[in-house]
């Protein structure tokens, strides 16, 4: 064969060469460890003003958070000599996120226990960022809504300040002229149902700030009829023609819930400044704006339109449906506003649905996500007395997040319509 | 008359650097001493050398035949035959190893050639026009080149209804479509009216980025004339991208894994127009084609008509190596010794985006949320990572044009489009049938310009 070459050239073929990078070769420069950096001190403007309203108690949280969180990431990377992915950026936002939806007066060691779950459980076991199926920070939180109530139980009857720190019904917040230094261990109890407002009044003397409940678990009465005095839209009706409805009266006014002023999460209470970080990761495109709206939209629509017990004529208890109608729309849309600025709502669906990893990829299965969530959360919230009905919403969400992706395909180009279905 | 259309979803906008060649007239490429001419320009099997080392040439003289499937090689100009050697020149999404026939002492003229119209066109028979097509032995100019002749006849055999001139140079730094339209626009305009003719494509539209209608004027009078459609598109990247732009203009999808012949559609070049014209109207075969030089290393940016065979050191001279043949968001890198082929609209020497080692995806959806052909890329790269071809199939990874959207923006800088072309490949590999002999015409890869 070689001897039938006239040519003096060996034989040439046509060959693919490598050329090592391929196509595209310039790249976008946004990168991983920037999503998670911008993320990071996006949450840290709410939990910013967690520090401000519950002072040195809420920075101790969140140290102990964000340090336990980057401390077990390096540990558990460390021991198992697997590589740690993305200079530990996750970790820090995770630490973050789990301060912000912890109660101020949360122990450290519950802080440190929380954290411990939030990267074991909720990370490392699934293999790290990328692959875990529920968010992290709220795994630790779940962690911390199981320990608390036990702890609460735990503690001996003889120290009273502990005890009322730790019970759910009453929650510490600074009065307005000890913000950011006030010991949240040092609050006189204020009476229920008679919520002054917070903006107009200084500490009781010899306290630095008020034990309050919590907004949902004043709702929550109100609207299960377990208070047949009240309800949350209306007193009874054989009171004085010229009632006030409950939520214009045992409630914080708005601007107290815009700026935070209430009891609740480090992290949960100033809806104005979750709403301008979550805003601006939507403008970053680090959030897609449907998901945050349809969790918040379907949320608002199911307390606007779902049954609650309110108290009726000669103390008795009836079904309701369309609350926002019943009493007017003045005070049913403040009744709908307060169902959904009372709880975490807000941080949920701009901060901990909208974890990448964690919820659908396409549009669309990030809207059913959100309407998923929403209604669940505004469900437990109305029918269920839980401590964190937002962020179990989100963490049922997130299990079912691989079934959204495998059925939720929107139609590809150049294929019929539900191709995937007709050709299997 | 310039008609608005729609736009597409998905896309991005990349800033596209075009400022520095925009107005730089054509010129013809001085510098080149040496010319290595690729003997596969269309891949495939290489044509068979018929020159001897030591032999004088002349401009046009056929250097070597056919193989199957290829075309008649040409000197593009004077000169003496050296060697047969090998070089590297990018076709498609590769860069490709080929014989060349390698050529010195050249002489002769190298600008594009001007004379008279020889020959009537316009009342020929589309039958007649077809033969010459054939005879011309030309290709077209795009990213993965056909032989002329063959195109024109699997368009006409496919009944194709509409001609479209892809001109958008959607991609960043290329404007040798542009120039070539500004300077030669009339000739295309007739090259096209040719390839209708022989195609029997009763629609002939031209697509040009609407931010450069205003140096197009001097096309509205031959449009007419031929009955042209002028259309003025957005920029937004893929838009030069085959499919999606017979998607915007005819409201109709190129089928999953197929071609533009599928939808009754042919798309073409401004320079294979022109190549047309020049040999039908004149009798006078391009053996180059107009290349765009530019990036941030070079001293002088320029469009060069550039004969094949001119390799990218003598361009490029005073940049470095890596080059990059055929644009930053689907071409290739390359060496200095690459040499310019039917393929090749632009060459440049740019820094490539260090992207590292790629890390986690991280489920963003950025890559689906800019795919325009919608694909769900987050999940094909794990079937990818799976190995698992068949759901990938499923789920319509054919449909991926390779636009390189998806690695462009992936913040964790994951090759994805290659990942996609390396499913599509396997896929094709799989299935039973023709298919699989010959990859390049059963499935024709998409373009993008």
């Amino acid at each position: 064969m070689p001897a039938t070459i006239k040519t003096t050239h060996p034989p040439l073929e046509v060959q693919p060469v490598f050329t090592g990078d391929s196509a595209p070769l310039l790249r976008a420069p946004e990168k991983i460890q920037s999503i998670f950096a911008v993320t990071t001190a996006a949450a840290c403007l709410p939990l910013m003003a967690g520090w401000l309203f519950f002072g040195y108690h809420a920075v101790i949280v969140s140290v102990v958070s964000v340090v336990s969180c980057v401390g077990l990431e390096w540990l558990y990377y460390r021991v198992t000599h697997s590589p740690a992915l993305f200079g530990r950026a996750h970790a820090y936002l995770t630490g973050v996120l789990l301060a912000l939806t912890l109660p101020p007066f949360t122990p450290w060691y519950v802080v440190a226990l929380a954290a411990a779950f939030a990267i074991l459980v909720g990370k490392a076991v699934f293999g790290g960022v990328g692959h875990f199926l529920w968010q992290p920070a709220l795994v630790g939180r779940f962690a911390a809504a199981v320990i608390l109530p036990a702890l609460a139980q735990l503690a001996p009857v003889g120290e009273t300040g502990k005890t009322v720190t730790l019970t759910p019904a009453q929650w510490p917040l600074l009065a307005r002229d000890h913000l950011l230094l006030g010991d949240l261990d040092n609050v006189a109890q204020d009476r229920m149902y008679s919520y002054l407002g917070w903006s107009d009044r200084t500490a009781p003397p010899g306290a630095e700030g008020f034990a309050l409940p919590h907004p949902a678990d004043t709702l929550g009465p109100l609207t299960r009829g377990e208070e047949p005095a009240y309800s949350a839209l209306a007193y009874p009706r054989t009171d004085a023609p010229n009632r006030e409805p409950a939520v214009l009266t045992v409630l914080p006014p708005v601007g107290d819930f815009l700026f935070g002023a209430r009891p609740g999460g480090v992290g949960e209470t100033c809806a104005a400044l979750i709403l301008l970080a979550g805003l601006y990761l939507v403008y970053r495109n680090y959030v897609k704006w449907q998901l945050p709206f349809a969790f918040l939209a379907s949320a608002a629509l199911l307390a606007a339109v779902a049954p609650v017990r309110l108290a009726g004529p000669n103390q008795t208890i009836e079904w309701t449906w369309f609350p926002l109608f019943t009493e007017g729309l003045d005070v049913g849309f403040t009744y709908v506003c307060y169902q959904v600025l009372s709880g975490a709502m807000l941080l949920a669906a701009f901060f901990l649905a909208t974890e990448m990893t964690s919820s659908p990829v396409t549009t669309g299965g990030q809207v059913i996500f959100g309407v998923g969530g929403g209604l669940i959360a505004m469900g437990l919230q109305l029918y269920f007395d839980t401590a964190i009905p937002a962020y179990l919403a989100v963490l049922a969400m997130n299990t079912l997040t691989p079934g959204i992706d495998a059925l939720w395909l929107p139609r590809v180009f150049g294929q019929k319509h539900f191709a995937w279905l007709r050709r299997r | 008359m310039t008609r608005r259309y729609g736009i597409f979803t998905g896309g991005i906008d990349i800033p596209d650097e075009k400022q520095a060649t925009l107005d730089e007239p054509i010129a013809p490429a001085w510098e080149a001493e040496v010319l290595r001419v690729p003997l596969a320009p269309c891949g495939g099997q290489a044509a068979e050398p018929v020159v001897e080392p030591g032999q004088d040439v002349q401009a046009g003289q056929r250097l070597a035949e056919a193989g199957p499937g290829g075309v008649d090689i040409f000197a593009p100009l004077a000169g003496t035959v050296r060697a047969v050697a090998p070089v590297t020149t990018a076709v498609g999404r590769q860069l490709l190893r080929m014989p060349a026939v390698e050529l010195v002492d050249l002489s002769g003229p190298r600008e594009i050639p001007t004379g008279p119209e020889t020959f009537d066109w316009s009342s020929a028979q589309p039958e007649e026009l077809r033969r010459r097509l054939d005879e011309s032995q030309l290709t077209t100019l795009r990213r993965r080149p056909q032989p002329l002749g063959r195109w024109v006849r699997r368009a006409a055999k496919a009944g194709c209804e509409v001609l479209v001139v892809n001109a958008m140079e959607s991609q960043p730094y290329v404007t040798a479509d542009h120039r070539l339209l500004v300077e030669y626009g009339e000739e295309v305009m007739r090259g096209l009216a040719i390839l209708a003719r022989a195609i029997g494509a009763k629609r002939c539209v031209l697509a040009v980025d609407r931010r450069r209608t205003g140096d197009y004027d001097h096309l509205l009078a031959p449009a007419e004339h031929f009955e042209v459609e002028h259309v003025a598109l957005p920029h937004k990247y893929p838009i030069g991208s085959d499919p999606i732009l017979l998607k915007v203009l005819t409201r109709r999808e190129v089928p999953c894994g197929g071609g533009p012949l599928d939808i009754g559609a042919a798309v073409i070049e401004p320079a294979g127009c022109l190549a047309a014209y020049f040999w039908v109207a004149r009798k006078v075969r391009l053996n180059g084609r107009v290349v765009t030089i530019s990036g941030e290393h070079v001293t002088r940016p320029a469009n060069l008509f550039v004969p094949f065979g001119v390799d990218a050191r003598s361009l490029l001279h005073s940049a470095r190596p890596p080059y990059i043949m055929g644009g930053p968001m689907i071409g290739t890198l390359c060496e200095g010794d690459a040499v310019i082929g039917p393929a090749t609209n632009v060459l440049l020497a740019i820094d490539p985006t260090p992207t590292g080692s790629p890390s986690q995806c991280i489920r963003c959806g950025w890559c689906r949320d800019h795919c325009p052909t919608r694909l769900n890329v987050a999940v094909l790269n794990d079937l990818y990572e799976l190995a698992r071809v068949e759901s990938a199939e499923l789920l319509g990874v054919l449909s991926c044009m390779e636009c390189g959207v998806c690695s462009y923006v992936c913040p964790a800088r994951l090759p994805l489009t290659r990942r996609m072309g390396e499913l599509k490949h396997a896929i094709r590999r799989l299935r039973p049938g023709p298919a699989a002999r010959d990859e390049s015409l059963a499935h024709p890869h998409p373009e993008t310009t």
